[in-house]
Parts: structure tokens; sequence; C-alpha cells
């Protein structure tokens, strides 16, 4: 191996990027256009869920109930239906996604100490949208029953209100959300962002390089020359990676600075992470523009390997522990998800090398076998 | 004459139209690709839980009695799993920042004997908030499972006989899921997927189709020939089209309904009418990106930078109620919000045209536009 052709290769390389300046700018511009749009329209949060209420009853105890969901900044009131079959084609029109249906009589029988079942409709198509709504409903009502329940007993066994309420309600949840204590979902957004935007952008950086030069033919003039492939995949990637690890900064700097993600772990290491991560996505590239023999067909690969992992086997929506099997195999073939451990970690836990030494490793075992297939692929002696 | 003049103009358009196809069945890994999107993507995407799914519990209890564990049973599959015990509050912490373990349940000391003698307890629960979607589903069930143990123990108290349960007031909520009753996410993931699939590719190969003439010279071929613009590029999206809707056809009976066993509830023709209109509508975008630039590196990252937000921000993966007023009314403009409305519309909930034509209208004008305006654009080129 020689260095200096391998900086040769690499000032080659490093001019045509430069000179292409439309392509050096969407280098950049790229992932921080991704952050910004992630980081201000990726919310998470299940908020405003537009809903509406059938109110049989129209007494002051029905409408008390209503209220509560009407006064929750979970759902957004969209008015009073006067009956539910009225309901099906607003659900179908995507303009409510929950309906409360109040019986007739629901005052009256509470009064008279008799239980009352309330319908509530649910829009299934969004799953987790549903599950999560289904809580919040499940939740307000548990707590007018606990109300209810203190009314009854200061009533009937004629123990005053605050005595009352703590028999009615005898375990106290005393909730606290650890490392994220408001759970504002723009922190999370932000620490996993990094993860997404690394995890995409150098591979489409780095697939078109070599496929490109085979597409044109100037592949011949390195296959003629005296540089190894080993020098000449090291020298054609050595760009690409400066690029990304710079663009790991900028992504860093508008995390912490733009978006206010607290950053508690060592900068040092989440700095020396980034840089074994982007070698392990830049060999995803890598492997891709080996194997193809056109452009389009190494843009359809990378996105095939890249975008799917980095959305559904990251850990992005859903943490690895929580799926089947089958999942959290898929999930350990990625590089993904032990970034967003390091990413999380490094942002809101506060950790550092100490617990998170094990991704590390693993992502430089990731490249390592990604470099490696690569450069048994790449042959200065093509077929045909 | 005006005749003959007409069928040249087809027969040019047709045997364009098959040179695309052709050029793209020579590229073997082209459609590996093309065909792993449609079928093993999907399959991979309906193994994913977008619910609260196993999350790990860890508890310290400190009471070990059996009221205690009649608590931690309560913490049950599927929501939750057991993920051991530990001894004091650091330890499960240090688990916590490990990620080997989500919430932390804490049972203080007496808690059986307080209970029993009536006075209040606090039992603590540490959630992981640094995934706040799962941070907010995991706290609403421990809030639930904790909630509604209290109310039982509430009326052991007062020596209530369950079976009187129906002389206490007390509202009970049925709740009804409309269209996917069990709330079973492999009918969602799929189809999410199915439609981020036909986005990237109905604006990526049209897209690559044309740079691709451009990057190696055969363009100066196709200007010299007596083609007008317009047939230089209908037949590029009429081939790309036609291999979107084969290609949704294989996923939508092969995996969608073949191994999932999802219920299409609508009607098909008019599902697929829309699959045609849309991939028409993103071939427009593909166009317009393909002339802003002069090789294929400049396309990818160019639809790289189009196609995520359009796709992450749609509403196919996250709620566009949630997101902030601006970009509520901003996504108004992207075909695929009304794409996604028409087809979880008609493939789950079973709607027509009655109800979904002003997605439809929607849908068509901004497709319109956005076809004409990359045609304009494309034309220009040639000048």
């Amino acid at each position: 191996m020689n260095i200096e052709r391998i900086l040769a290769i690499a000032h080659k390389e490093w001019r045509e990027i430069v000179r292409d300046r439309f392509f050096l700018a969407l280098a950049f511009v790229v992932p921080t256009v991704m952050l910004l749009v992630f980081g201000y329209g990726l919310i998470l949060d299940v908020e405003n869920i537009p809903f509406c209420v059938v109110d049989y009853d129209k007494t002051p105890l029905s409408r008390d109930y209503a209220y509560r969901f009407i006064g929750s900044r979970y759902f957004n009131f969209k008015g009073e239906v006067e009956h539910e079959q009225k309901l099906r084609s607003l659900f179908e029109r995507s303009q409510i996604r929950f309906a409360l249906i109040i019986p007739p009589n629901f005052e009256r029988d509470l009064r008279a100490g008799r239980s009352v079942t309330v319908q509530s409709l649910i829009d299934g198509v969004f799953p987790f949208r549903a599950t999560t709504s289904k809580g919040y409903v499940l939740a307000m009502n548990t707590a007018f029953n606990g109300e209810l329940l203190t009314d009854y007993f200061s009533k009937h066994v004629g123990i005053p209100p605050d005595q009352a309420e703590k028999l009615a309600q005898p375990v106290n949840i005393q909730l606290r959300y650890l490392y994220n204590q408001e759970l504002r979902s723009t922190w999370s957004v932000a620490a996993v962002m990094i993860m997404f935007v690394l995890m995409v952008s150098p591979p489409f950086l780095t697939a078109m390089g070599i496929v490109r030069e085979k597409e044109s033919g100037s592949i011949y003039n390195i296959y003629c020359s005296t540089v190894t492939r080993t020098e000449f995949l090291l020298g054609k990637l050595t760009p690409y990676v400066i690029i990304s690890t710079i663009n790991s900064l900028i992504l860093w700097a508008l995390s912490v600075f733009l978006f206010g993600a607290p950053f508690k772990g060592d900068p040092i290491f989440f700095f020396f992470a980034s840089v074994v991560y982007v070698v392990c996505t830049t060999g995803i590239g890598l492997l891709v523009s080996v194997m193809v023999r056109t452009q389009v067909a190494a843009m359809m690969i990378t996105v095939v390997l890249t975008v799917v992992p980095a959305v559904l086997y990251s850990g992005l929506l859903i943490p690895i522990s929580s799926m089947e099997p089958m999942g959290q195999f898929q999930a350990h073939l990625f590089p993904a998800m032990y970034f967003t451990d390091i990413a999380l970690g490094s942002f809101l836990k506060g950790v550092g090398i100490k617990e998170l030494w094990g991704k590390v490793v693993a992502l430089a075992i990731y490249a390592a076998i990604l470099w490696a297939i690569s450069f048994m692929l790449f042959s200065k002696r093509p077929k045909s | 004459m005006l005749g003959e003049e007409f069928k040249l103009w087809w027969i040019r358009l047709w045997s364009l139209t098959l040179k695309e196809l052709l050029q793209l069945s020579r590229d073997g890994f082209l459609i590996i690709a093309i065909v792993y999107m449609f079928t093993l993507d999907i399959w991979l995407s309906g193994n994913v839980h977008l619910e609260l799914h196993r999350a790990t519990l860890i508890v310290r209890d400190a009471d070990h009695s059996e009221v205690s564990r009649e608590l931690i049973a309560n913490f049950r599959y599927p929501y939750f799993k057991l993920g051991g015990e530990v001894f004091d509050e650091r330890e499960g912490i240090w688990m916590l920042d490990r990620n080997e373990a989500i919430v932390l349940l804490d049972i203080p000391e007496n808690f059986m004997r307080d209970l029993r003698s009536g006075r209040t307890v606090d039992v603590q629960v540490m959630v992981d908030g640094s995934n706040t979607v799962i941070g907010t589903l995991a706290s609403n069930y421990a809030g639930r499972i904790i909630g509604e143990y209290g109310l039982d123990r509430a009326l052991e108290r007062i020596k209530f006989h369950p079976d009187k349960l129906e002389t206490v007031p007390r509202v009970d909520v049925r709740v009804r899921v409309w269209y996917n009753p069990n709330q079973e996410d492999f009918w969602f993931l799929p189809i999410s997927e199915l439609l981020t699939v036909i986005t990237i590719l109905g604006l990526m190969l049209p897209a690559a189709a044309a740079v691709r003439e451009k990057e190696r010279g055969t363009i100066e071929q196709l200007l010299v020939s007596p083609l007008t613009p317009a047939q230089i590029m209908i037949p590029k999206v009429v081939s790309m089209t036609l291999v979107v809707i084969v290609g949704t056809a294989f996923s939508l009976f092969g995996v969608i309904k073949g191994v999932f066993g999802i219920p299409v509830k609508g009607n098909l023709g008019f599902f697929f009418l829309t699959v045609a209109l849309y991939t028409v509508a993103v071939s427009g975008m593909g166009l317009f990106i393909s002339t802003f630039t002069r090789n294929l590196a400049q396309v990818a990252m160019l639809v790289l930078v189009v196609a995520m937000p359009v796709v992450l921000l749609s509403g196919a993966w996250t709620p566009p109620e949630a997101m902030p007023v601006w970009l509520r009314r901003a996504i108004h403009l992207s075909p695929l919000y009304y794409f996604i409305e028409m087809s979880y519309g008609i493939l789950l909930r079973g709607a027509g045209f009655g109800a979904l034509w002003d997605s439809f209208l929607g849908l068509s004008l901004l497709g319109s536009i956005s076809f004409v305006f990359g045609a304009y654009r494309f034309r220009r080129q040639f000048r």
C-alpha cells in the first residue's frame, strides 16, 4: 500500500466533487435540510385527535363528562352531532378519529347508583394512534370513576370528602420520566435524526462513486494503472468519509443549538462513535457501488438497504426490545440500531464509553465486514 | 393524411415505451431491487409492532408481600414483560441507562401493611423518556394498571362484594375500534410501506431514465430523431407507471392479501386508478427534478431531499393532527397526503368515490400541475 497513491486518488476524487458544484452543495445541504424538516415536522406525540360527541342525555353531569375530553390537549373538539348515524361519514372522510356516545339517562342512572356504559368509537386505521387514543380515553374514564366513587363514599358511608378520597384512591402513582422529564419529542427526534440522516445520506453520496466510473468507462484508467484495488477504494472513499464527518458535526450543532436538545454525554466519545458509524454507512454505499453495474440500480438498492432499516429497525419508532424475535434479528443486521442507542445515550441519558463501548465495537465490526466484502468483490480484471 | 400521422405518432410512442421497458429489464440488479421492494420489503415491515408490546419492566420490590406480587402480576404480556428484579434504585437506573429496560416500578416497604390499614401508598414508576412515543404509551398503561388495581382495593376496603358492583355509580367505557377491530398493526405498516415504495419508485425511475440519456449522451440521438419532446417524455412516464402498477398488484394480492390476509374492502379498480394517477403526478415531480440535474449522483441527492420529507410527513408514519399548523397546511401540497387518505379509505374503510371525491380532486389537481410543470421544464431543455 502506497500512501502517496491513495492521496493522489483522494485528491482526484475531491477535485471531481468540487467541480460538480451542485453536487457539492447538495452533499452538505441535503443532511441539513432533512434534519430541519424532521426536527420541526416529525412530532410523534399523539395530540389534537379530532373528535365529536353524541350526547343523548344533555344533563350537567353528561356535559361534565364530555368536557373532560373537550378540555384535554389530547383531543380536538369538532362539535356535537345529533345522532350516531352521522358519524360514519365523518369517519370515512377523516374529519374525526374518535367519537364519544353518551347514552340517555346518563345522569339519572349514575345518581341512582347504577353503572352506565358509554360508547367510544376509534378510527383503527393508524394502530399506534388508535391504541394511544384508547389509553387516553380509559385513563380519563378511570379518573372520572375515582371521583364518582369518592362522592359515593362520602354520601353513603358518611365520611368527609377528603377522607373518602383517601379511601377511594388507595394507591397513588408517582410518575417520573427519566432523561426527558417533560417528554419533549423534539429532543428525542433531534438526537435520533442524526442517526437517520447519517444512515441515509453517506451511502447515497458514495454509491454513485464507483458505478459512475464503471458506467462512463473511466474505470479503465484505474484497471490499467499501477494503483492497487485497496489503494483505489481507500482513496476513492476518503473524501466522502470526510464530508460525512463534517456533516455529523453540523448535525450535532443543529440539534444542540437550534433544537435545544441537551447533550449530557462525552463529546469526544460521541464524535469518535459518529466517525465509526459514518465509516460503516459509507461502507454500505461502497458495497452497493461495487456490486452493481448501473447507477440507477445503485440508487434503488441504496434506498432499499438504508431507508427501511433506518425507519423501522433502528428504534426510531419502536424499541428493539419489544419486537418479535424475527424483528429483533433483522434489527441486529443493520447498523442503525446501535447508533440510536449511542445517540440517545450521549444526548439524553448522559452515558459514555463505559455503557456504550459494546455498540461502538459492533459498528466497527460491521464496518470491517462491509469493507472486506467490497474489497473482495472489486476486481481490476472485469469479466467480459 | 391526418390518420397516417396520428398512427405514426402512436407507433413512435409505443416503440419508445417498449425501449424503456427493455432497458429496464436488462438491468438485473435493478429488477432485483424493484422486486424486493414490492415483496420482501413489504413483508418485513409487517413484522414490526407500532404499539406498546413487551416493554421491559424491572421491579424493585421492597415489600415482598403477596399484595405487591399481585400488583406486579398485573403488568403482563402483551404490553409488558418482566425483566427481572433489582435491589436498589441505582441498579435500576443503570439498567435503564444501558437500554435494558424501559420502566422501573418501585414498590415501597410496608406496602401491604399500609394498604390494609387504610393509608394511601405511593408507588413510584420511572419511565425512560428518551423515546417519547414509547414513554407515553408505557406510562399510560402503567397508570391504568395501577389505577384499576387501586380501585379494586378501594372496593375491598369498604367490604364491598364484587357481585354488588351494579350498585356503585360507575362509567364503563366500551371502546370499539372501527376498520381494524383488533388493532393489528400489521394491517397498517405494510400498506404504508407500499405507498412509500410507490412514491420512491415513481419519483426515481422517470427522473433517472431522463437524466441517464443526458449523462450517456444518447439524448443527442433522440434530438436528431423525428421525435417531439412529448414523445420522448411520455414513454418514460408510461413505462415506469406500468412497472409500478404491476408491482403494486403483485404486492397487494401476493403479500398484503396473500401472506398477511388483510381484508381489502373497497373497489380495486378505483384503487388502481388512484395508483396510476398518483404515479403520473409523482413522475411529473421526477421529471422536474431531472431538469435541474446533469448526472445521476445529483438526482440521487435531490430525490432524497424531496422524497424523505414527503414520505415521512404526509401521514404515512406520523399523524398529521399532531403537526404544527404551518406544516399541516403545507402537507396539503403533497400528493402523497391525498394518496394516503384515498388508499386507506379504499382498502381498509371500503370508502367509495362519494366519500373521497375531495381527495381525488386534490390529487388530480396537484398531479396535473406537477406533471404539466415538469413537462414544461423538460421541453424547454431541448431549445
